[in-house]
């Protein structure tokens, strides 16, 4: 009987609590979260010609074209328009972006989870990393809107970090638990990106929350999302803290849908290898 | 060599009843829709496939151990389950060490970054702190040979020169549990020897390798264990030359038999592939081995024989015996026959023999077809032919010495005029 080992480093059966052992291993293997986050920066600059210039650009244009666009269309009028939307915007493409990438780079990582061991956990929240880096490089343009249009820059965007560490929170949820089914299901990375798009349009992104008829104001208070833009553009755009019935509902939600996410990625991601 | 036994030392790799099963729907049912259109009606069948079946296993420090065994055998699935990226359905994998993958090109580089950026990327992916590899960089880019380019993207360099890093980058450390899966054949021959010098003293010093390869003479070689997998089981286990030299006796059988029996199951259909008058017909034909054995399984450089069995069912003075053989793409290599050799046949009657003897065979590896057909001198009349009905196979046991190009070899010599 050969039944003792030496230093046992890895035990099959002994994996008895997988959310634990993988914050262990997540942290073992933190060079490679800051690796991948710092490379698929650098990746994406290189290859533009106008580089991070570009991705100042990109929010601006967009901006315009909205603005142009919108303001004609709806009835409200809103002081500084432009700051208004960015506010709100940033949040949102932050979360969407993040959402569908992590489902495609489960699916990318596979080659490489196929081979070699490394904590699975590592590509989604690279993919969330990634985006904080990119919500804050858009921080960047929206600052020189607001100047740009003399909107008061208030001492509250100092607390945008907070909001979102808690917003990446409720997205990094969402992204693991979306990511597990699309492991099992490839086309559900397509069927995601319809809803995100009709999701978009049912929070009070481009339109303010007043501008909802009130009967259907209970479905707003049920999505999620509108926790959230109204979180950052309360901090950017109004330049008041968060109240308490915006802030405790979407706190919440983040810890708990981070959670399940976090329990069921963990649990499931032994399966991922037999799949992908 | 003189190992330790199993009773001095603990193993580092230790794999009790280890089972893989892959449950697989019968079809693959990639989409959403049509999985709950199938689950709503019942309809989803699942296929189970044992990958591995109950491996129990000890692998100890300083072993090489090779795992041989057919394609789907289980090899690659054994080393993800000590890699630790397939988790056992049953048993239990207990790993006292780290171990390193050697990965192929691609799957832990990024093609569009650096040599540099990628030596990190990849030590990352292995789990080396990131100060770690900075104190070894030079040394890792200096045994790849790859200083002038290691600021050039990847996607610049070539396979070898990939192979090259990912060699370097994994084994600049000393590794507890090293898996080598087909990868040493990359590179040019000086770095094949340097990467196997490594891997020998890496061994030599207390480290264990797990080697997957085709070349059976590899294993030979290096292993100081080897492992018979088959369809999942584990079916023989010891001292390589024994396991690889029963594992070979075994496909030869294999094959043999199986050539056999389609040279039966060809007699009987051998209709289109047969044509002639059949005033002398041809009634048996063996291939041979140089004692007078029925074979079907040679190596470049032995004797082959083709005996010819024939019966004249009335006088005939002017047959010509003669034979073909023809690669497996149909290609025509030769088609040497008794009038051009100047053997002038008497009248035949009755039943007779004629041999064809090859004193060594020049061509290497494949599978090869034998005709046989019996003509009159003019070429006008076909007594008998069989077309392409005979089968042998060239299976070289030791690769290394034999040239593997083209279709045979001429038995040439090299030499050095200054």
């Amino acid at each position: 009987m050969h039944n003792r080992m030496a230093t046992v480093y890895y035990d099959s059966d002994s994996i008895r609590s997988p959310e634990i052992q993988e914050l262990r291993e997540l942290w073992r293997y933190r060079d490679l979260l800051q690796l991948l986050v710092s490379n698929s920066i650098k990746t994406r600059y290189k290859r533009s010609a106008l580089g991070v210039l570009w991705t100042l650009l990109n929010p601006l244009l967009t901006t315009i074209v909205l603005t142009v666009a919108l303001s004609q269309l709806f009835r409200f009028r809103i002081e500084n328009y432009p700051v208004y939307l960015l506010s709100g915007l940033i949040a949102w493409n932050f979360f969407s972006q993040t959402v569908t990438q992590v489902m495609s780079t489960l699916i990318w990582g596979s080659r490489l989870m196929k081979r070699i061991y490394v904590p699975r956990t590592v590509f989604p929240i690279s993919v969330v990393g990634n985006g904080l880096v990119n919500l804050t490089l858009a921080l960047i343009p929206l600052l020189v809107i607001m100047l740009f249009v003399h909107q008061p820059l208030r001492w509250t965007l100092l607390l945008l970090p907070l909001a979102m560490l808690v917003l990446s929170m409720f997205t990094t949820g969402v992204s693991l638990l979306l990511a597990t089914v699309a492991v099992y299901f490839v086309d559900l990375v397509e069927m995601v990106k319809i809803l995100l798009m009709a999701w978009f349009y049912l929070t009070p992104i481009i339109y303010p929350l007043e501008a909802v008829p009130p009967r259907f104001a209970w479905f707003i208070k049920l999505n999620p999302m509108s926790y959230f833009i109204e979180v950052f553009r309360g901090l950017i755009y109004d330049g008041c803290i968060p109240s308490a019935s915006h802030l405790a509902p979407a706190l919440v939600l983040s810890i708990i849908i981070l959670l399940a996410g976090w329990v069921i990625f963990t649990r499931k991601a032994n399966e991922f290898a037999y799949r992908i | 060599m003189n190992l330790p036994t199993a009773s001095e030392q603990t193993p580092v790799i230790q794999l009790d009843g280890v089972t893989v099963e892959y449950q697989a729907a019968q079809e693959r049912i990639p989409s959403f829709k049509e999985y709950a259109i199938r689950w709503l009606k019942r309809e989803i069948r699942y296929q189970r496939f044992t990958a591995l079946r109950d491996i129990t296993l000890q692998v100890y420090p300083g072993e090489i151990l090779g795992i041989i065994g057919p394609n789907g055998a289980g090899k690659s699935t054994l080393l993800k389950v000590v890699a630790r990226v397939l988790h056992p359905t049953r048993g239990r994998v207990r790993i006292a060490g780290r171990v390193f993958p050697l990965l192929e090109l691609g799957a832990g580089f990024d093609p569009e970054l650096t040599g540099r950026e990628n030596v990190y990327l990849n030590s990352a992916i292995l789990g080396f702190p990131r100060r770690d590899v900075e104190k070894r960089f030079d040394h890792i880019v200096e045994f790849a040979g790859l200083q002038e380019f290691i600021d050039a993207p990847v996607r610049t360099y070539s396979t070898g020169m990939g192979a090259r890093l990912g060699f370097s980058v994994a084994t600049d450390v000393q590794p507890e549990i090293l898996i080598v899966d087909e990868i040493l054949g990359v590179g040019d021959a000086n770095f094949q020897k340097k990467s196997f010098e490594r891997i020998q003293q890496f061994q030599a010093d207390g480290s264990t390798i797990l080697l997957v390869t085709h070349s059976l003479q590899k294993v030979r070689e290096m292993c100081t264990r080897v492992i018979w997998l088959e369809q999942g089981n584990l079916v023989m286990e010891g001292d390589a030359e024994q396991v690889v030299g029963q594992y070979l006796e075994r496909n030869k059988k294999r094959e043999e038999s199986r050539l056999q029996k389609k040279r039966v199951v060809q007699k009987k259909k051998e209709a289109p592939k047969r044509w002639g008058n059949r005033k002398v017909e041809i009634i048996d034909v063996r291939i041979e081995n140089g004692h007078d054995e029925e074979q079907h399984v040679f190596q470049t450089g032995d004797e082959l024989r083709l005996r010819i069995r024939y019966h004249a069912h009335e006088p005939v003075d002017d047959a010509v015996f003669g034979m073909a053989i023809h690669n497996h793409k149909g290609i025509h290599i030769t088609g040497p026959n008794t009038q051009v050799a100047g053997l002038d046949l008497p009248v035949l009657r009755g039943q007779g023999e004629v041999l064809f003897k090859v004193p060594a065979l020049p061509l290497l590896d494949g599978l090869y077809h034998i005709s046989v057909a019996i003509v009159d001198e003019q070429d006008t009349d076909t007594y008998d032919y069989h077309n392409r009905l005979y089968d042998f196979r060239i299976d070289n046991v030791d690769s290394s010495s034999i040239e593997k190009y083209g279709l045979v070899t001429l038995g040439g010599q090299w030499e050095l005029l200054g």
